[in-house]
Parts: C-alpha cells; structure tokens; sequence
C-alpha cells in the first residue's frame, strides 16, 4: 500500500477537520434557528408588516417544506450544503450564494485592508517602543484609550471631522480608495489597540533573549536588532491573533458598516436575523466557518515560515 | 461618484513629520487637539441658492433613505422604502390628488357602475413602457393578476385589492375591473404605488426587473447600497398636479441607502446627498435655521401612532378602567417633551389630514385627570392599594402586559412608552414590559393575544383604515390590524357599510361615528401623528410632495 507524502496527508486531515467544523457550525445554527419562537412563513412573506392572507402562508409552507417534520428539513438541508447550495433567502428570493457574493468584495476589502493598517501600525509601534519605558507608557495610555472607545463612537468622530467638516473622504457614493480610507481607519484603531500590546510583549521577550546580546554584540544598528531578528521571535502569538481577528472581520463589520452606510456581509446577516431569513443566517456562519478553517491551515504553513524550529520538529 | 464640492476642501493640511520620537508623540496628541478644536469651530460652509430660474437638465440627484430593500416588485414588497423608489418608476390608473379626491393619470377617465362592483377605466392610447411596449388592457389584467396571484407572494399590494375578482378586457384600451363586493376605497388603492402599471413583457419575464411608465426607468439595483434610476425620454403623461410637460428634468435619480440617522444627516448638511427622507426629529430644528437647506414636513395620513387597548382579556375588558388608563397619562406633556413639537399630538385614531377626520370625536376622548383616573378606578372595584401602591381587585394586582420589540421600535417609542408607565403608575396600574424578539411578537402577543397593551402607527389615505383597525374580522391573524381585538357588532356595521356604499354623506357619517364610538369606549390612546420629515438642499429646485407625501421628483432639477 502507497502512502501519501507526508505534508498531503497532514493536508488532507486538517480538510477533514475543516469539513466537520463546518458541519457542526451548519447544525449548530439549524438547530438554534429552530429553538427560536416564530413562523418562518411569515419571514417569507414579508415580516410583521406584511398583511398576507392565511392562504398564501399555507402556500409558503408548503413550497419551502416547512410543514414537513424537522428530521426531514434537516435532511434536505444537509443533501443541499453537501452539493454546496446554501438554498434561497425567504426575504429576497434569490440563492443565498449570489447574495453572499455580491457582499464579499466590500467586507473583504474593508476586513483586510483595516487589518492590514492596523497591523502595521502595532508594529511600527511596537518596534519603536518595546524596552523604552517613556514612550511606551505613552503608547500604552494610548492603547487603552483605542480599546475603550467603541468603534461606534471612534467611526463617528472619524466621520463628523473628515467626512462632513472638512469633507475629504466622502461616505456617500464612494466606491473606490478615498471611501475605504475612514472605515480602514476606524477598524485600525480597534485592532491596533489590541495587537501592538502583544507584539511588544513578544518583542520585550525576544530582546532579552542571548541571542539579541550576540546580534548587538556584532555590531548591527538597534533598528536592525528589533526588525530582523526580535521581531520574527514574536511573530507567532502576533499570527495567531491576527488570523483570529480577520476571521472575524470577515463574518462582518456591522458597526463600520452601519456609520459609513456601507454595505456588506454584516448588513447582510443583521437583515437576515432581524427578518428570520434563515437560508441567509446559516449561509453566513457556514462561509465564517470555511474561512475561520481556511485561516487556520494559512496560519499553520505561517509558523513554520517564521520558525524554522516548526519545521524541524515535523520532519 | 465625482463629487462637486471638493472645492471647499482646506489647502493647508496637517502633517505630522517622524523627528525625535518623543516629541513626535506630543506634537501628535497637540495636532489632535488642535484638529478636534478647529473641527468644532469650523462652520460648513453654506451654498448661497439664490440663482436665476432658468432649468438645468440631466442633473443627478442623490436621495439618501433610510430602510431595506428586499425587493424590486412593487406588487411584493411591503417596506415604504420601496414604494418611495418605485412611485418614479410606476404611474397608476388614478393619481390620487387630495384626501379623497381622485384625477385621471394613466386612464383618461373611469364609470363606476350601479351595484359599485364594476370599475371601466378608458386608458390613454399614447403611453409606453420603459420597454417599448405600449401601454394596452393587457398590461392592466397582467398587473392586477400578478398581485393577487398567490405566487407572487404578496406583502401588501394584495390586501388592499381583497375585494378583486377580475379585469375584463373591452377593447385594447378600455377594461372592465370587476369585485366580488362594491368596494369604495378601490380607487385610492388604484392611486398606490403599490399598484402601479407593470409592463407585462417585464412581468413574464423569468429574471424580474421593474417596468413601468413612469417619468424615471430602473437602471440598476446594487443591495444593500444604492438604487438607481434614469430619465425616461418618452415620458409624456404626468400625474395631475405637475408644473411642466414632457420627460423629466433630472437625469439621474439616485437612491442612497443610510441607515443611521446621523450619517444621513451628516451626508446632506455637508452637501454629499441633496436630499435625505427621514431626517432625524432630534436635528429637525438645526435644519430648519440652517442656511441652503430647506425642511418639509408633511403630517402622515392614516392611523395615528396609537396605543391599542386589549378590550378581550383581563382588566380592560372594563371600559372603566380602559378610561382610567387614557386619563392617567398627559399625552401632549409627553409628545412635546420627547418630539420637540415636530410631532403633532394626535386626538384622534385617525390623522387631521385623513379624508373623514372629524374634529369633534375628540369630545370623548377621555381628558389628562389623574385624580379622575383615581376615581374611575374606584368605582371599577379596584380600590385597594398593595405595599407597591399597586391597586388590587379581589386579590389581583391591575397589572398590564406591554411588549417590547426593539426590532420594530423606531422614532424614540420606547421613551414614550417609559413616560406612559411612569403615568399610568402614579394612579396604581403596573404595566410590565417584556422585551421580546420578533418570533415571540408575533406569536406569542398579537397572534397568541397574551398582551394588553399593543403601539403601532398605520399610513395609508384613506379612512378605510378604521376598517383595518377596528373590524371585528381583522385581527392579525387575519391580516389586520384589529390589535385592540374590538369585537362591536355596531362598529362591524358601520365600517363595512361605509366601505360598499356608494353614498359618500352615508360613509362620512358612518366613518364620523366610529372615531367617536372607539375614544368613547376607550379603545385606544392616541399620541402622535407620524411625520414624514424630508429634507433638501436649495439647490434642488421645484421638488414637490404628492398626495400621499412621496416626493415628486418629476418636476425637480438642480440648480448648479
């Protein structure tokens, strides 16, 4: 019997294992979608406002199997995911897939490129403040400061200075770069908040390391110290965070999205759970699940990359 | 999108350049502070309006809305939102011109017959789809079939047809609309958007995009964001009213959806949107001193915001204390207090500017007395304080259900419902109010009836809506909004008799008696009349709001 090569094995597990985590996000939602009080026909009418008669409810009932037993409805919608279609919103009527991806490309843009900014914002702090008592007292201030303003109020600021005084990033209308620029903002704050105290953990670690002493020891500037050598020491919990906070940037911003009016994958599951549209909620979840899995195989590859000790101890 | 008004942007930009690290923080944290100063000081900049009359064409106009578009089918959606986009899009038969008058718009003039069961509408013979398709009997049938076609799945359009049986098609431009009953408010629900002229092609066709006749053609949907319409070149039928003739003035008419009240209102003062729907009460004031904007408010017909008292269960069966109740709460010291007079105070179930309103029901309506309250209170047998100084009848405390659903609770009426309990406790009625989410509101409280207190407000113009309020068939259940579950033989007859008759002094009559009979009996508490707040920049020129208050783009342009 062949065996496969060992980085495909080890690939093929960590698929498996993204597949029951899926599944059991999948099930998880159904089930709590079922355990909530409420009809779901009348979501697919057209919510409380609607005034549709009781015959056209018994006629959405039956069209989307909602008097079939529960088993039942589980059933079908596991045979639908397995084959990938996610089914159609009760609100919009259209398939929850194309609905999901007409909204990817502004959450992923918003989601990355704030994290992006943030990242590299506690890092530069980082850098330049780890072991230097003074500024980091100040930076430290600062990072809590960023943590404790909700990012309601931090876009808001944001908004009534740049968008509404004095008018140089539009909210309105903007597709392009200048529209990003605020909400990137906002999101960097949150995030760089939180991530630059890591990274100058790691970092203050790092620097007290022998290895820092041999490095200086040859003579290499400080910059050089920190950037090319202590830094990759605190990637790892740095990685880790990150991946984690971009998943979940990735299930939605609906705070951002909501002060800036733009929209995206948070608009979209927030619509959803306010008009019982379940096809959407669980559509939702299961992409944050695919990516939160998706990530984590990103990451794993990432440490080994960064630590070449991984990489020793795999082999 | 280009903007217009970069030129207002400040030349002199902050820069923070990298010196000694240190000090780069302090002049960081100064910039800051100097930035947020400057910010409050600087005043934006206002446009001067005042240009000469002349009509700029092709302008593009940017409203900012609040709402979510679910979807594109006027016959489907139930959000005002869509009803607001789509009255540019679709033209009616009728075009509704005053509380309870009606002109010719799509049909050049209408019979009614005898028995009032049979509506023949003589269709202009010059208009056109956006498609191309002339605008023949078919189109007619194709609309109204598709609305009550169960398939569609209609959220409102159909409920205000319920009487429609067919449409009989007399010769290419003459129909026949048949109903099951005579049906007097037939032709206000013709007037709706909601009911607009489809193009049949667009209605056949498999991928829906909506088709009409109207001034403004859909040209693209982007959800969640924006909506987007374009002149209608051919465009030659303006609704009675209009102030020119032939196709629109703007060339583009943009949709932006902004949900939060601030950001709306933020894009319109800084001059990124010209016009907003829904300006926030709380900024209504600013607006209206601001130099180049202009507020235009226009008082909602249809059910005021009303509370709704459970006349079934529990102790507002008792019209004594229903009474008791509606005396215990000073309802015009709540309404100025929260709304800062933008809101009127409502007198009534119906609006002032509802066909049929009369002045005079507001006699029974039960007057702001706590000691009166007290005193009905009494004599209802609940004359027993408990240690809470709740009043206690026979061992029970008189203690009402209210529920919460933060979902659907918007212009602050979760502040007036706190003010109501305050009130209402004073006398010694506890009112509990369980948060709930949209599920258990609906099946628990107003299907299940486990509640003795419901608020809702309801806008349509008509004063039929008394028949969807107060009929003893309509409850929510049934597609009603019979939330107080009256059940008055007296009130069922008045009603239904003045929605079939044919007699207009009869139905005012009828319609006259139940506005008093329900404040009388205390069915409800009337507080506000909601209040569509529109505003504009003065650059937008010649905006007009119809009978039903949309706002009329047809004959508005932008003044550069």
């Amino acid at each position: 019997m062949t065996r496969l090569p060992e980085p495909l094995r080890w690939l093929a597990g960590r698929i498996a294992l993204a597949v029951l985590v899926i599944w059991a996000a999948a099930t998880l939602t159904f089930a709590g979608l079922q355990a909530i009080p409420g009809d779901p026909a009348r979501a697919i009418a057209g919510g409380v406002a609607a005034t549709s008669s009781p015959q056209v409810l018994d006629r959405i009932r039956t069209e989307y199997g909602l008097d079939s037993p529960i088993y039942v409805q589980y059933g079908r919608f596991l045979g639908r995911l397995a084959r990938g279609d996610l089914g159609t919103s009760y609100q919009q009527h259209r398939p929850v897939r194309s609905l999901i991806a007409e909204q990817l490309w502004p959450t992923v843009s918003l989601a990355v490129g704030g994290l992006a900014l943030g990242s590299a914002l506690s890092v530069a702090v980082a850098v330049f403040t780890a072991q230097r008592p003074g500024v980091r007292a100040v930076a430290r201030a600062a990072e809590f400061t960023a943590l404790s303003m909700p990012t309601y109020w931090v876009g808001f600021v944001l908004l009534a200075l740049f968008s509404f005084r004095w008018q140089l990033f539009p909210v309105v209308g903007e597709t392009g770069l200048r529209g990003l620029v605020l909400p990137w903002l906002t999101l960097a704050v949150a995030v760089a908040g939180v991530l630059s105290q890591v990274t100058r953990d790691g970092l203050e670690q790092a620097l007290e390391q022998p290895f820092a002493l041999t490095v200086r020891a040859r003579g290499a500037t400080e910059l050089r110290v920190r950037v090319r050598h202590a830094l990759r020491h605190a990637a790892a919990p740095v990685l880790t965070l990150s991946g984690w906070m971009l998943g979940n940037l990735l299930g939605g911003v609906v705070v951002v999205e909501t002060v800036f009016a733009r929209r995206g994958l948070g608009q979209l599951l927030v619509t959803a759970v306010r008009g019982r549209d379940y096809p959407v909620v669980i559509g939702t979840v299961v992409l944050t699940a695919a990516v939160f899995a998706v990530i984590s195989i990103v990451l794993d590859q990432l440490y080994r990359l960064v630590d070449p000790r991984i990489r020793e101890v795999a082999r | 999108m280009s903007t217009d008004e970069e030129t207002d942007r400040p030349t002199a930009r902050p820069r923070l350049r990298s010196r000694r690290r240190r000090t780069a923080w302090i002049a960081a944290g100064a910039l800051a502070g100097v930035a947020v100063a400057v910010g409050v000081v600087a005043e934006v900049a206002g446009t001067d309006s005042r240009g000469g009359g002349v009509v700029t064409e092709n302008g593009t106009l940017v409203y900012g809305v609040a709402g979510t578009q679910v979807s594109l089918d006027p016959a489907v959606a139930a959000t005002a939102v869509t009803s607001l986009i789509n009255r540019n899009i679709f033209d009616s038969l009728v075009a509704q011109t005053g509380p309870d008058s009606f002109g010719p718009w799509l049909a050049s003039s209408w019979t009614i017959s005898e028995d009032g069961r049979t509506y023949r509408f003589t269709l202009r013979d010059d208009v056109t789809f956006h498609d191309g398709t002339p605008l023949t009997a078919d189109a007619v049938r194709a609309s109204l079939d598709h609305v009550v076609d169960p398939k569609t799945k209609s959220a409102y359009a159909a409920s205000l047809i319920s009487a429609y049986q067919e449409t009989r098609i007399i010769d290419p431009h003459t129909v026949d609309v048949v109903l099951k009953q005579p049906f007097t408010p037939f032709l206000q629900a013709l007037s709706t958007p909601s009911l607009g002229i489809q193009s049949p092609k667009a209605l056949a066709d498999a991928n829906y995009r909506p088709v009409g006749t109207g001034p403004f053609g859909y040209e693209s949907w982007e959800q969640g964001k924006a909506e987007t319409l374009a002149r209608f070149d051919g465009y030659r039928w303006p609704a009675p009213g209009a102030s020119h003739s032939g196709a629109a003035h703007l060339g583009k008419l943009v949709f932006q959806f902004i949900n939060e009240d601030a950001t709306r209102y933020g894009a319109l003062t800084s001059g990124q949107v010209q016009a907003i729907g829904g300006v926030p009460p709380v900024s209504a004031d600013d607006l209206a001193k601001r130099n180049g904007f202009t507020l235009h408010s226009d008082e909602t017909p249809g059910l005021n915001y009303n509370v709704y008292l459970n006349q079934s269960r529990g102790p507002l069966t008792d019209p004594l204390v229903r009474r008791a109740l509606t005396g215990s709460v000073d309802v015009v010291k709540l309404v100025h207090s929260i709304y800062f007079g933008h809101y009127p105070v409502a007198d009534n179930a119906i609006s002032k500017v509802t066909a049929g309103y009369d002045a005079s029901a507001r006699n029974d309506l039960t007057a702001y007395d706590p000691d009166n309250a007290k005193r009905l209170l009494d004599q209802a047998g609940w004359n027993h304080t408990d240690s809470d100084g709740i009043r206690v009848k026979d061992g029970a405390r008189l203690s009402l259900v209210w529920p919460y659903w933060p979902d659907g609770t918007r212009e602050q009426r979760d502040v007036v419902a706190d003010g109501i309990r305050a009130q209402a406790r004073a006398v010694g009625i506890d009112i509990q109010r369980p948060t709930v989410d949209t599920g258990t509101y609906v099946d628990k409280y107003l299907i299940g009836g486990g509640y003795d207190l419901v608020d809702v407000s309801f806008a349509r113009p008509t004063p039929d809506v008394l028949r969807f309020a107060f009929f003893s068939a309509n409850t929510y259940a049934k597609a009603g909004g019979n939330v107080a579950l009256v059940n008055s033989p007296q009130l069922d007859s008045w009603v239904t008799g003045a929605a079939a008759t044919t007699d207009a002094k009869q139905a005012a009559g009828d319609y006259s008696s139940v506005q008093h009979e329900v404040l009388k009996q205390a069915y409800i508490i009337p507080i506000y009349t909601p209040v569509s707040l529109t505003g504009y920049s003065k650059s937008v020129r010649d905006l007009a709001f119809d009978a039903q208050t949309y706002p009329r783009f047809y004959d508005a342009w932008l003044s550069s």
